[in-house]
Order: structure tokens, then C-alpha cells, then sequence
């Protein structure tokens, strides 16, 4: 039986002369995946050179922690900007950029429905990279707000606001024109996360630039902002990369979708709360410190609620980790999710912070949620959706094998050398016969170990820039397993 | 100093009551039924369970697939 | 969860909430507080001059606040105060002056909060912002500010301002070194960094 099938977009499959079943669904999601491909790569493309940028910067900065006159001469240069630039430049320029990337594709493909509006969200990250841009170069030339994760200045904050804007209505777009059916967890995340983020955003620069806000309370709208952006902007796109790719890849559907919704729910309610514990001991009225630090331990439904539904969604299934990039870096990072959520509620114990509160433990904990777990799932996804775009395959497994061990091992290094030099750090601090100087000498190894994990991670990630390049100018490679489309007639 | 903690314990306390006549409407009006149906909605005919769909690396050896 | 609208409000709700109790309640317990004054009419804290804003300003630019922390903690949360960097926790009000306020999360450097007590000489501190390790020791990785200031040759009379470090080998002899204005603005900052202060809800005993 010969029959054209005629698929909005003006793709034609010929079934008798592919002599494949080409069905619906399947051109369908073809269609989708293809509608996404300018926005969803713009963003990977400009997340990944921000986050080259960022690795550099993130370099210096720990370099400098050990040789301080490194670079010292000039005022741009100086550590106080550097470690600020590279905290912007990698969790707005690149984390972020990725989260929309992957995000965009996944609210697509759950809707499925093709890309609606995708001028609005070139446009808005056209402005994001704007705003990153003008921001980061402020920062460097000597106007950051020294407000943490808020430290652009102010004239490059309503720029960034318009993107984030725009990205909201883009998936309310998406979400109001879904395809009718069930609404899968990973929407949930995303939907919530491209609502959150404008809302945070924009409040806590209305609240700081427009109102006579002074004193302690700044420190409180700071940390609810910071905090949240962990916590409603990262950790769901996170969540829903993970509850898709884990799922797909596997070819078997999440263990309990019941526990999703139970862990989607108690993390909007219980996250959102843990801002203070960042203030610990800190001039505030107890009750607000108090409530952070509950708040942090019921973070242990959520967290818990997700750790066993992957688990179990795994389980018997762990061999497929030998053959899916996605898997490996998806898994990889939702296990670190789990611990470095328990190392969270862990910290927020007084005891416990009474000894890593202002030491590098902290600074371990950060990199291990923004890159251990985050950008590890943002990696895995990137793998999968990449392919699904350009129509052809990652050329090389062996970059792409060095990526993976040489982004694992570099953190796995980089926290347990903060962790355990922060400890120590920790535990002299509080120490009063401890001269501060001896203090800092027990940090120098650990700050050292910490630098060449940065050798590793920046090595990591210009194989992965290198490898995706390629992917950019088409010079994957086209034949292998189809990790895309069924035939060749499918191509546009 | 004590009338925004009792304001926060009142609206605490409505916002617990609330999410339990929630979780009771929603389990009263079958929102908590389908959940089966959603976690399938992932798959379709071209890419069904049982099949993974990212087999990058390639074992050395070819091993009968369990599903 | 299939419903736009119901995801909405229950989104809206729960980001209200925390917004609520994180941001709302702080701001109506805290947000009027002001100065402590006593029958002289001083202010506790004290208004910082014009110099010492600016300063602040340099300090936020170049990001002290990221190895320095600023508040001293209760006994039951940290040894703060048995390592002497102050003679009391630090309270709310203490800080109701400052916009934004440099808590800080880092302890790579010492606690700054009292730092102009312990340390009242301005020029100890521009000799250590130029050259840290030729005034605190080897070991100190703090960066050097020398873009904060000028090096030139004496000429005649030495600028009013002008100073050496002893002990800073960059330096050659018949140079002196002169603070900008930002650097100036900088120290009178640190100096002015002192809650020594009794107040009410926290005495000095």
C-alpha cells in the first residue's frame, strides 16, 4: 500500500518506498523535536560558551587562593570580581541557559506540540545574553552590588527581567496550547520553575532598588532570593530532566507517579522556606532562623520522595548505564542529588554549622548541587536532545566518555577536598586558641586539590564545547542506531 | 514582636487545613487515580515501553536484551 | 495536576507563603527599627560620615565581603567571641544604617565587624591593603589592592598622604606610595566598622 503522508511543516515519508511503518505519533515528535531546533540550540550553544567563560574564571579565582599575587596587578582582575563574575557567568549564563534549553524542548515534546512562539524565546535570549554580557562587565570594571546572586548592577537587571519574563509567558503559551492528555511530572517542574524565576527575580529587585529597605532585612530578602534560586529555578528543571530522561532511556515508566506529585508538592511547600539557614547564628530573630532550619529537615520528604522513585525506576536496570551517555550523567546527577540534599539538611543542624558555617565546606556543598547534581543532568540531557536536532550522531564516544569521567572525577575531587579542608578550617575557627593564621596554612592543600579538579572540569568542558561544535556543523556522524528518526525520507 | 508570630502560626495553620481539604477533594474528585496513565504518557507507538531509546556506547559483546 | 488554572494558584500559594513568612514578616518586625539614642544624643550605631559611605561602596566593588564576614555570633553558635573579634553578638539593630549589608557567608579572612576597633590606625590598614603579606605574615593570601594607590618618586616634599611599607621589597627606595580617593574612602570604612557599643538588647558587660 503506497500512501504520502502530508505533515504540517511540509515533510513528506513515502511508506512504500521506506517500507517502514511510519506512524503518527512517531512523525509527530519528529515535527516537534525540528520546531525546537533554533531556540533550543542558540541557548545550548551561548550556555556552553558561557560556561568555557565561567570554568576560566572559576580557575583564577582558585588559583588565587593559594598564589594571591596571580594576575594581581590589575583591578578587573582583582578576587573579589573574579569569583563573583564566575559565580554570574555560570549560574546565569550557563546553567540557566541550559535549564531554558532543556526545558523549552522538554515542555514541546510533554505538550507535544511543536515550539510555539519561537521568536519570543530567541528574543528572550537574545536580552538574557544581553543582560549577562553587560553584567558580567560591570561587575568586572567595578559596580557589583556585593549582593550574593544578585550582584549584577542595576543596569543590566531589567534586561535579564525581560527575558525571564518572556520565558515565562512563552510557557504558559506552551502549556495553555498543550495537546490534550495527561500532564506528565516533568511539566509540573518545568511550568512552575518558568513562573518562579520571574516572580523571585522580580521581586527581590523591586523590594531592594525601590524601598527604603536597610539593615538585616536585606539579608533576609537576599537569602529567600538565593536560596529560591536553588531551590524553584534549578532543582525543578533539574527533577524534570531527570523524571523524563531516566524513564525514556530506559524505556520504562517512573516507579511511582504518585510519589512524584507527593515530592513535586512538599519540595514548593518546604524549599521555599529554607532561605535563612544560610544565616545561622546571625543578628535575626530566632523564629525566622528556626523556621529555615525546620524547614531544611522536612526537606527530607521530598528529597527522599525522588531519591526512591529513580531508585526504583532503576532498579534491574542499572546495566543500561554501560550504553547511554544520558543515563550515566542523568543518574550520576540525581544521585548526587540525593546526598548533597542530605548534606544540606545535614548543615542546617546547629551543631553540625556551628563548624562548617563560613568555611569552604560550603563552598563543596554549592558546587556539588550547581554541578554535581544540576549540570551533570544538564550534560545528560544535552546528550539526548542534540542528536533529535541537527539529524545526525555524537561523532565521538570516546569525548564523550572523557567528558563524563573527567567532569565526575573533577568534582568528586573538588568536593572532598573543600569538604574535608573546610571541616578542618571549621573546626580551628571554632577553636579560639587557634591563631587565624594557622587557620588559613591547614586550608592551602585542600585549596590546592580544589585547583586541579578545576584543571579537570575546564578540560572536560572544552572536550564537550569541541564535540558539540562538531554537532553544530552537521560533522556527526549519520549512521549507528537511530537515536532520531526512523528513515531518511523523514528528513526535511 | 508577638502579633506577626501569631499571624504566621494562624496562616500557617490555615495553609495546613487547606492543603489537607486539598488532598481531600483531590482524592474525592479521582485526581489521584490516573497516575498510571501518566506515567506512561512519556511512551508512544514509536517509542513504546520496554525499548530504550539512547544506545550510544556499544557493548563489546552483543547480550540477548531483557526488558 | 491536569489543570492549568489549579497548578497555578497552587504555585502562586505556596511561593506567597514563604515570601510571606522569609520577606513580609522580617520587614514588619524589623523594618522601623532605628538608632539607639542616649541623652546626649549620640547615635548607636553611629552615622558614618561621607568618606566612609563611599568606602562602603568600594568595598561592595571589589568584593570584601566574599573572604570577610561582619556579624559576631551568639556563644551557642560560634567562638566569635572567645577569639575577640567583639565584645557582644551583633543585633538587628546594629546594622539599620547599612544598605546593603555586608553579612557575608566566608570566613576566609578574619570577622570584620569590629575590625575598626581592633585595628584604629589608618595607616596600618593602607599598608596592608598594599602589600598584605608584609604586614600580616607570609601565610596571609589576601589579595593585594595595589591598584588602589600611586607609586611615584618622591619629589621635594613628601605627598601628606604618602607612605611606605616596611618590609615590601616592590617598592624602591625614594618612592612613596599615595592612596586615591577610593582607598582613602576605604579605610575610613574599616575604621568606622566598631559595634563595641552597649546597646539595650545587647549590653557590653
Amino acid at each position: 500500500m503506497s500512501a504520502t503522508v502530508e505533515i504540517p511543516g511540509g515533510i513528506a515519508a513515502n511508506r512504500a518506498s521506506s517500507g517502514l511503518q511510519v506512524e503518527g505519533e512517531v512523525v509527530q515528535r519528529v515535527v516537534v523535536d525540528r520546531s525546537c531546533r533554533l531556540p533550543v540550540l542558540f541557548f545550548f550553544a551561548a550556555g556552553l560558551a558561557w560556561l568555557l567563560l565561567g570554568s576560566l574564571f572559576g580557575f583564577i579565582a582558585s588559583f588565587k587562593m593559594h598564589h594571591p599575587e596571580f594576575l594581581a596587578d590589575w583591578s578587573w582582575l582583582t578576587w573579589g570580581r573574579v569569583r563573583v563574575a564566575h559565580l554570574n557567568m555560570v549560574a546565569y549564563g550557563w546553567a540557566s541557559q541550559a535549564g531554558i534549553g532543556v526545558g523549552i524542548w522538554l515542555m514541546s515534546r510533554l505538550c507535544r506540540a511543536p515550539l510555539r512562539a519561537p521568536g519570543l524565546t530567541l528574543v528572550a535570549g537574545l536580552f538574557w545574553n544581553l543582560g549577562v554580557t553587560i553584567g558580567v562587565a560591570g561587575i568586572l570594571a567595578g559596580h557589583s552590588q556585593s549582593i550574593e546572586w544578585l550582584e549584577f548592577p542595576k543596569y543590566a537587571t531589567p534586561l535579564l527581567f525581560v527575558a525571564y519574563a518572556l520565558v515565562g509567558i512563552w510557557a504558559v503559551l506552551m502549556f495553555v496550547n498543550r495537546r490534550p492528555g495527561h500532564v506528565y511530572v516533568s511539566q509540573w517542574y518545568l511550568f512552575a520553575a518558568f513562573l518562579w524565576f520571574p516572580w523571585l527575580y522580580g521581586t527581590a529587585n523591586v523590594i531592594m532598588q525601590a524601598f527604603p529597605l536597610k539593615g538585616v532585612t536585606y539579608g533576609a530578602v537576599n537569602w529567600w532570593f538565593a536560596h529560591n534560586v536553588l531551590g524553584l529555578w534549578f532543582t525543578p528543571i533539574g527533577l524534570a530532566a531527570a523524571y523524563y530522561m531516566i524513564p525514556k532511556v530506559i524505556g520504562r515508566p517512573v516507579h511511582s507517579y504518585y510519589l512524584s506529585a507527593l515530592g513535586f508538592w512538599s519540595l514548593a511547600l518546604f524549599y521555599s522556606w529554607n532561605g535563612m539557614h544560610h544565616l545561622i547564628g546571625g543578628p535575626f530573630p530566632i523564629w525566622l532562623i528556626t523556621a529555615s532550619v525546620v524547614a531544611s529537615f522536612m526537606m527530607l520528604i521530598p528529597v527522599l520522595t525522588v531519591a526512591i522513585n529513580h531508585h526504583m525506576t532503576m532498579r534491574g536496570h542499572f546495566g543500561r548505564l554501560a550504553e547511554s551517555p544520558t543515563l550515566r550523567f542523568t543518574v550520576f546527577g540525581a544521585m548526587i542529588y540525593t546526598l548533597v540534599s542530605l548534606q544540606g539538611v545535614s548543615m542546617a543542624i546547629p551543631a553540625w554549622n556551628k563548624i562548617t558555617h563560613f568555611t569552604h565546606y560550603t563552598v563543596g556543598h554549592a558546587h556539588l548541587g550547581m554541578y554535581g547534581f544540576f549540570s551533570m543532568i544538564m550534560f545528560g540531557s544535552m546528550y539526548y536532545i542534540v542528536p533529535r536536532l541537527v539529524g545526525c550522531e555524537w561523532r565521538s564516544p570516546t569525548l564523550i566518555k572523557w567528558h563524563f569521567w573527567l567532569s565526575a572525577y573533577g568534582i568528586i575531587l573538588m568536593v572532598l577536598a573543600l569538604s574535608v579542608g573546610g571541616f578542618l578550617q571549621g573546626a580551628y575557627l571554632l577553636d579560639p586558641a587557634t591563631p587565624f593564621e594557622y587557620v588559613v596554612k591547614s586550608t592551602m592543600l585542600f585549596l590546592q586539590s580544589r585547583s586541579v579538579s578545576g584543571v579537570a572540569i575546564a578540560s572536560a568542558h572544552l572536550i564537550f564545547g569541541f564535540h558539540f561544535a562538531l554537532m553544530l556543523l552537521r560533522l556527526g556522524r549519520t549512521g549507528g542506531e537511530a537515536t532520531t528518526f526512523l528513515s531518511r525520507e523523514v528528513r526535511s | 514582636m508577638t502579633l506577626p508570630i501569631l499571624l504566621i502560626v494562624l496562616v500557617g495553620f490555615g495553609l495546613a487545613a487547606s492543603a489537607v481539604a486539598a488532598l481531600y477533594w483531590a482524592a474525592r474528585n479521582g485526581q489521584l487515580q490516573d497516575f498510571e496513565r501518566g506515567a506512561q504518557s512519556i511512551f508512544d507507538e514509536g517509542e513504546p515501553v520496554g525499548v530504550p531509546t539512547d544506545r550510544v556506547f556499544r557493548r563489546r559483546t552483543r547480550k540477548p536484551k531483557s526488558a | 495536576m491536569n489543570s492549568l488554572p489549579r497548578l497555578f494558584i497552587g504555585i502562586f500559594v505556596v511561593f506567597l507563603f514563604a515570601w510571606g513568612g522569609l520577606v513580609a514578616m522580617p520587614y514588619l518586625q524589623l523594618g522601623g527599627l532605628q538608632p539607639q539614642v542616649d541623652e546626649d544624643g549620640n547615635q548607636f550605631p553611629p552615622q558614618r560620615d561621607s568618606l566612609a559611605e563611599y568606602g562602603a561602596e568600594v568595598y561592595a566593588a571589589n568584593g570584601c565581603m566574599y573572604c570577610h564576614s561582619q556579624q559576631i555570633r551568639p556563644e551557642y553558635a560560634g567562638s566569635d567571641l572567645e577569639r575577640g573579634w567583639g565584645a557582644r553578638r551583633t543585633v538587628p539593630r546594629d546594622y539599620v544604617n547599612d544598605r546593603p549589608v555586608f553579612l557575608g557567608t566566608m570566613r576566609t579572612g578574619p570577622d570584620l565587624t569590629n575590625i575598626g576597633k581592633r585595628q584604629p590606625s589608618a595607616l596600618w590598614h593602607h599598608q596592608h591593603l598594599f602589600a598584605p603579606r608584609a604586614m600580616a605574615g607570609d601565610w596571609s593570601i589576601m589579595p593585594a589592592y595595589r591598584f588602589l594607590y600611586k607609586v611615584q618618586k618622591v619629589k621635594g616634599t613628601p605627598h601628606p598622604d604618602g607612605f611606605t611599607v616596611p618590609g615590601d621589597p616592590s617598592v624602591p627606595e625614594g618612592y612613596e606610595i599615595v592612596p586615591t580617593k577610593e582607598a582613602k574612602a576605604l579605610v575610613a570604612y574599616l575604621i568606622s566598622l566598631d559595634r563595641s557599643y552597649s546597646l539595650k538588647e545587647a549590653p557590653v558587660d
